[in-house]
């Protein structure tokens, strides 16, 4: 299936997005939506609201697929050369993301485990049709998403998780081996056993 | 509490929304079409996890909304997720990066000319979006940090399976030889 996109086409990678949003396993979302005017107050509130919350964030770590996922607000567009600054009738929404594994699966987990949220997020948007059912999420998205030009991941072949994993793993080999000029045969086997054991699921 | 904030943990999102000049915008498109997507001149930044282009030729107008909003010009927008600081982070970019940054930004309305170094700095902090909400999932690791934990898993995963049913005392030398620093 090809999607065309600003007068162009963009030949679909595996992911189910235009080859340019992917690098390796990442992949890049780029979405600008139109705000109404009482998005304005409650979009930074909600904002506020999620950066104070302790735990508020604990359902993005659970999609365990996002590297990194921002959200801006934007009001203005400073002036440039001979451009005016343009204060906009509408604030627009901006927000990216950085993922692994399929377009269309991204958007499912987040309509599906973030259906409330999901409401904080766009609920101010004009056209936002709610998070569920997931099929009229998806096509909103897409009509309002933009293609990358240039995508750059500086770990490309590594998911959130092996990332995760990774960070977690790591550290116990580098304990070990200090520990190991000072431990007998039995002693490191034992320890190596053990790092296996309790390190299973980040190997 | 301020009502946006660009940083996480040890981590930095910077969004940049600039004018792209109305004759420049298709030598902009080539020439971001045209750099390497294997090997991208944004490796040369080893402070930056992930960053993308984007060509936005105007806001996309949902038939909902009382009447369409139209950008004054098509828009290009730079976003990185890096380490450390903002001037940092720019500093790298103005040396590391500075003929595609030339190239690049020199398409753009009001940037300086040549497009480089301090001026180049000014220009983008000047049209910087401040973010409202940056989330990551691994806020305290540099992107040197995940690149070595991902060898070392790596390799732990490799000499795991070497070393199945290997002699005590050699499975603690090849260890300490395969993990040294």
């Amino acid at each position: 299936m090809l999607r065309v996109k600003a007068g162009r086409t963009a030949s679909l990678a595996a992911s189910g997005t235009s080859v340019r949003n992917v690098d390796g396993e990442a992949v890049a979302l780029t979405v600008f939506s139109t705000v109404k005017r009482w998005g304005l107050l409650e979009l930074p509130l909600f904002f506020l609201f999620i950066r104070r919350g302790k735990n508020s964030l604990r359902t993005l770590k659970q999609l365990s697929f996002i590297h990194a996922a921002r959200w801006s607000l934007v009001r203005r567009l400073p002036a440039n050369g001979a451009q005016p600054e343009v204060r906009l009738r509408f604030p627009h929404l901006y927000f990216e993301s950085n993922f692994n594994g399929g377009w269309e699966e991204y958007i499912d987990a987040f309509s599906y485990v973030l259906t409330l949220g999901m409401w904080g997020f766009w609920g101010s948007s004009y056209g936002f049709p709610n998070a569920l059912p997931s099929g009229p999420f998806k096509q909103y998205i897409r009509d309002n998403e933009f293609d990358a030009s240039h995508y750059y991941a500086a770990y490309p072949e590594a998911t959130t998780t092996v990332v995760l994993s990774a960070l977690e793993i790591a550290p116990k080999v580098e304990a070990l081996w200090d520990q190991a000029h000072s431990m007998s045969a039995e002693q490191f086997h034992a320890a190596w056993q053990a790092l296996l054991t309790d390190g299973q699921s980040c190997l | 509490m301020p009502l946006t904030s660009n940083t996480v943990g040890g981590m930095y999102a910077l969004t940049v929304f600039t004018p792209i000049m109305g004759d420049r915008i298709d030598d902009l498109r080539a020439f971001l079409g045209r750099l390497p997507a294997q090997s991208s001149p944004l490796q040369r930044l080893g402070m930056v996890h992930f960053a993308r282009w984007v060509v936005v030729p105007d806001f996309v107008s949902d038939p909902r909304q009382p009447s369409p909003e139209h950008l004054p010009s098509p828009y290009l927008l730079f976003s990185a997720t890096f380490d450390g600081s903002l001037d940092a982070f720019l500093d790298e970019l103005c040396d590391k990066l500075a003929s595609e940054a030339e190239t690049i930004w020199g398409c753009c309305e009001g940037a300086p000319v040549p497009a480089r170094g301090v001026a180049l700095q000014a220009y983008l902090k000047h049209n910087q979006i401040q973010t409202g909400l940056f989330f990551a999932a691994y806020p305290d690791a540099s992107v040197t940090t995940v690149k070595r934990a991902l060898g070392t898993r790596e390799k732990a995963i490799a000499f795991a399976a070497r070393v199945q049913g290997m002699e005590l005392l050699a499975l603690r030398e090849a260890f300490i030889q395969e993990f040294a620093p």
